[in-house]
């Protein structure tokens, strides 16, 4: 007994190892934030236990399938006709409760370090970015009003706290980038609170994990951490920029609001064709269409600013409408 | 006790066809629920084919998105509401009156109404696929506000057809109570019924517990939609998560109403199979009441990511973790039950072991699923998607299979063959492991479920590929399984206990008189069969 039960333990770290090592799946992507870290953590936690249940389960299923084979016997011999065992059966009742009770107290001793998010005061301060899901893109807004889509920029090793919403009129999202914490639901109407702290500098993707239509599959998100200084410096920047209407917004917001149904170029997917299109040199035209929607497009931009609508505009005239 | 006196039946009734169309025999409405939801599966699995062929190779253009989208979505309420519910009220049919010694269900022609309305509801889904703006696309669970805002008629169409099958699935659910309560036969008291009237009458309730909700949900959308209110529009300060509160109060003991009877098919199939009687039968039978229970109290589980208060998130952890304890209890009896026992490996065992080892699997992601914080990661992902497939294919669909090889010779009076049999267990178990099993990792890996294509690149391709091939390989064990019920037809006789089966089905003839019984033995244990054979041995009758 004692020595199946060191057997167990043995394969479930053996697993566990090269879950860590390698991770072709074995576990939650690689974690680049300590609330993901976490995460990993109660996921290690668990897979101990349910390891060695799984190890327990289908080893004594193979040893008595084997064992107990009719082998010659027909089938009027009787196997042992033993009825129950209360002992055994209270035995397996309470030792999984004790399981359980192991694996909730872990999860509620990682829960604060995975959801609480770190304080403004605490070191290193803090940047708060407003996340909104729309059909099919994602639209971010910085605390100085820089507006990005699809891209979050964000310093290593400062925390980011994300407020993640949808607009009334659109559907339920969901915000997920692994590498960086759990998923929450972007919905219509209420607000919830997440928060990452990039341990190293690269681009952590992501996409949309609530089905939300017929360019589900097309709502990626990506963040973009990048060393404290020169995150601060294109912030000023990019503020500076889209004041004065200079900034790549237009771009960024036609690739990732226009592009996912009327294609990459402007050629014409799911929506009609826009390159080449005269009548997108008419900003007003536009902002009806994009404001309100038409057939089956959704109302896009119906609670832009005006920067982000004229940079819209600005763009559309500019490099799609001449077909350029 | 059973008389022998069947009224006149006019002679227009006795027709091929027209004996089927007009049956209130609780035997041949069993027996029309089974083909119907075999039909519907072999639709809805090839469904799951056309979304695994789409996704075999990255950026896949076999379906277009809105076909994808639709068939995600008929592929799921197809197998939930067209096929593993009603294939278990239509064992459940066949089997209860038979093994608690009645003449048939207590509402015979209520039954048949059940029968006719599950068959139109099902047709009213899938013709839906030709409704203006095409089938449902908002996946089987239909949130609000996409399934608001999706235009033309198939949402409309999908709501009605799950309103049907509703009012069928309660008719049929009153009826089991009403038929397990009253009709039961002598001596046959609640600890000696077979443990799978247990696990039918355990069903019934939860489905007139918790069905009502799916219908009050539905409706209020249908009124969102059509009707111009707005109970779950945010833009009229309607509430989108109220929804899914409605949804998952059915939804999640609806995971239960299509497993506890099959837990009931399995508990019936190892004993005989191991030449013993079930270890611990009260434990089994009244770990099915608990996991009804504590059924109806975890639904939020699939809510961890809508921001709940962490008290909520953790009642429902907690809740969830509580209900694998009696699950794990039937587990490790129906180990016990394999111990010391002289085990027949025919293929409605093979099915059941089968079962045993893949449902466990299922049953530990699902620990992982429990917390919450885990759940973060991992929730509305391919592992997710591998998750309930284990337990509603692995546990459900090979419990299912498993049913039908044991009962099939009860059924129809005939064999199928045990090497082909054989043959289609392997495929379909194997298949059914290399198409799931790597779909843990894919969710691992980050991808979504419900999304029509991904990007080239990382492990993805491969795991898709995999998945994909594993498909095919399952749905040739399905052909074989048909190809082995087609032969059936000319297959050997089976005699009235092929198996030397406990349970006073066996007792009758295969298949059994329209009247069930001339005569139903005293119930003096769970296992009146094996009483009866020990007193003919001691008789020296045997």
């Amino acid at each position: 007994m004692r020595r199946s039960l060191a057997v167990a333990l043995l394969c479930a770290l053996a697993l566990s190892g090269a879950a860590l090592a390698g991770n072709g799946g074995i576990a939650p992507v690689e974690p680049a934030s300590p609330n993901a870290e976490r995460i990993n953590d109660s996921y290690f936690w668990v897979a101990i236990f349910t390891g060695a249940i799984f190890l327990l389960v289908q080893g004594s299923l193979l040893w008595f399938i084997f064992r107990y084979r009719r082998g010659r016997r027909d089938r009027t011999q009787e196997g042992a006709q033993v009825h129950g065992n209360v002992k055994l059966e209270l035995a397996w009742t309470v030792l999984p409760v004790l399981i359980l009770v192991a694996i909730g107290s872990f999860v509620f001793y990682k829960l604060p370090g995975i959801q609480d998010v770190p304080s403004a005061g605490a070191q290193g301060g803090r940047v708060d970015v407003q996340v909104r899901g729309y059909r099919y893109y994602w639209n971010f807004r910085y605390p100085n009003g820089v507006i990005a889509v699809d891209n979050l920029r964000a310093p290593v090793g400062q925390t980011v706290r994300l407020e993640i919403t949808a607009p009334t009129f659109d559907v339920i999202h969901s915000w997920w980038v692994p590498a960086l914490g759990g998923k929450f639901d972007a919905i219509p109407g209420k607000t919830n609170v997440t928060w990452f702290n990039a341990k190293a500098p690269g681009t952590y993707r992501g996409q949309c994990a609530e089905f939300c239509g017929i360019q589900h599959a097309a709502m990626k998100a990506q963040v973009e951490a990048m060393p404290r200084e020169d995150f601060e410096t294109w912030l000023d920047d990019e503020a500076r920029a889209q004041e004065a209407g200079t900034s790549e917004l237009g771009k960024e917001t036609f690739d990732g609001v226009c592009a996912k149904c009327h294609g990459l170029a402007g050629e014409g997917d799911i929506g009609p064709r826009l390159s080449g299109n005269r009548l997108l040199e008419d900003a007003k035209a536009v902002e009806v269409i994009v404001r309100n929607g038409v057939g089956a497009m959704p109302p896009v931009a119906k609670d832009w600013d005006e920067r982000q609508l004229k940079a819209l505009t600005d763009y559309l005239r500019e490099k799609v409408a001449n077909g350029g | 006790m059973a008389v022998n006196a069947e009224p006149p039946v006019p002679a227009w009734q006795r027709g091929r066809v027209a004996s089927w169309l007009v049956t209130v025999d609780h035997k041949r409405i069993g027996i029309l629920y089974i083909v119907t939801s075999g039909l519907f599966f072999l639709a809805g699995g090839l469904m799951a084919v056309l979304m695994r062929t789409q996704l075999a190779q990255a950026n896949g253009d076999f379906l277009t998105r809105d076909s994808y989208n639709e068939v995600m979505t008929m592929h799921g309420t197809t197998m939930i509401f067209l096929v593993v519910v009603p294939i278990l009220a239509g064992f459940g049919n066949f089997l209860v009156p038979l093994m608690i010694g009645a003449r048939d269900m207590a509402f015979p022609r209520l039954n048949a109404f059940s029968y006719w309305l599950f068959l139109f509801g099902g047709i009213v889904l899938l013709l839906s696929f030709f409704a203006k703006g095409g089938a449902a696309k908002s996946g089987w669970t239909a949130y609000p506000p996409l399934s608001l805002v999706q235009s033309g008629n198939g949402q409309d169409l999908w709501i009605l057809a799950l309103h049907i099958l509703t009012i069928s699935s309660l008719a049929g659910a009153i009826n089991f109570i009403v038929t397990i309560h009253n009709l039961r036969t002598e001596g046959m008291s609640w600890t000696r019924m077979p443990l799978f009237i247990w696990s039918i009458g355990t069903y019934a309730v939860l489905l007139v517990a918790v069905l009502p909700a799916l219908s009050a949900g539905l409706t209020l959308l249908l009124l969102d939609r059509n009707a111009g209110t707005h109970f779950f529009n945010p833009d009229e300060n309607g509430s989108a998560i109220l929804y899914q509160h409605v949804f998952w109060f059915f939804g999640h003991p609806e995971v239960y109403i299509m497993i506890l009877p099959v837990f009931g098919m399995i508990s019936e199939i190892i004993p005989v199979f191991a030449r013993k009687p079930i270890f611990g039968y009260r434990a089994v039978a009244f770990s099915t009441a608990g996991i009804a229970f504590f059924s109806m109290l975890v639904w939020a589980h699939h809510m961890f990511a809508v921001g709940m208060p962490s008290f909520l998130n953790g009642f429902f952890m907690i809740s969830s973790m509580v209900i694998a304890v009696p699950t794990g209890v039937k587990i490790f009896n129906w180990l016990a039950t394999l111990w010391r026992g002289n085990i027949h490996f025919d293929t409605p065992m093979l099915f059941a072991l089968g079962f045993l080892s893949v449902f466990t699997i299922g049953g530990l992601s699902g620990i992982f699923l429990a917390a919450f914080p885990i759940d973060w990661q991992v929730h509305d992902t391919y592992y997710v998607v591998a998750h309930f497939h284990y337990v509603l294919f692995g546990g459900s669909m090979l419990g299912i299979f498993a049913g039908l090889y044991y009962w099939w010779p009860k059924m129809f009076g005939r064999l199928l063959d045990e090497r082909l049999g054989k043959l289609s267990f392997w495929l379909i178990f194997i298949g059914f492991n290399v198409t799931f099993f790597p779909q843990h990792m894919l969710g691992l890996l980050g991808m979504p479920r419900r999304i029509y294509t991904y990007s080239e690149g990382g492990l993805w391709e491969a795991y898709n590929l995999i998945s994909s091939i594993g498909s095919y390989v399952m749905g040739a064990g399905i052909l074989v399984l048909l190809v082995n019920i087609v032969r059936a037809r000319k297959g050997p006789r089976a005699g009235n206990d092929p198996w030397l089966a406990d349970t006073l089905e066996w007792y009758t003839t295969s298949p059994p008189p329209p009247h069930n019984f001339d005569s139903v033995p005293y119930v003096a244990s769970a296992r009146p069969l094996y009483d009866l054979r020990r007193r003919l041995k001691e008789r020296g009758v045997l």
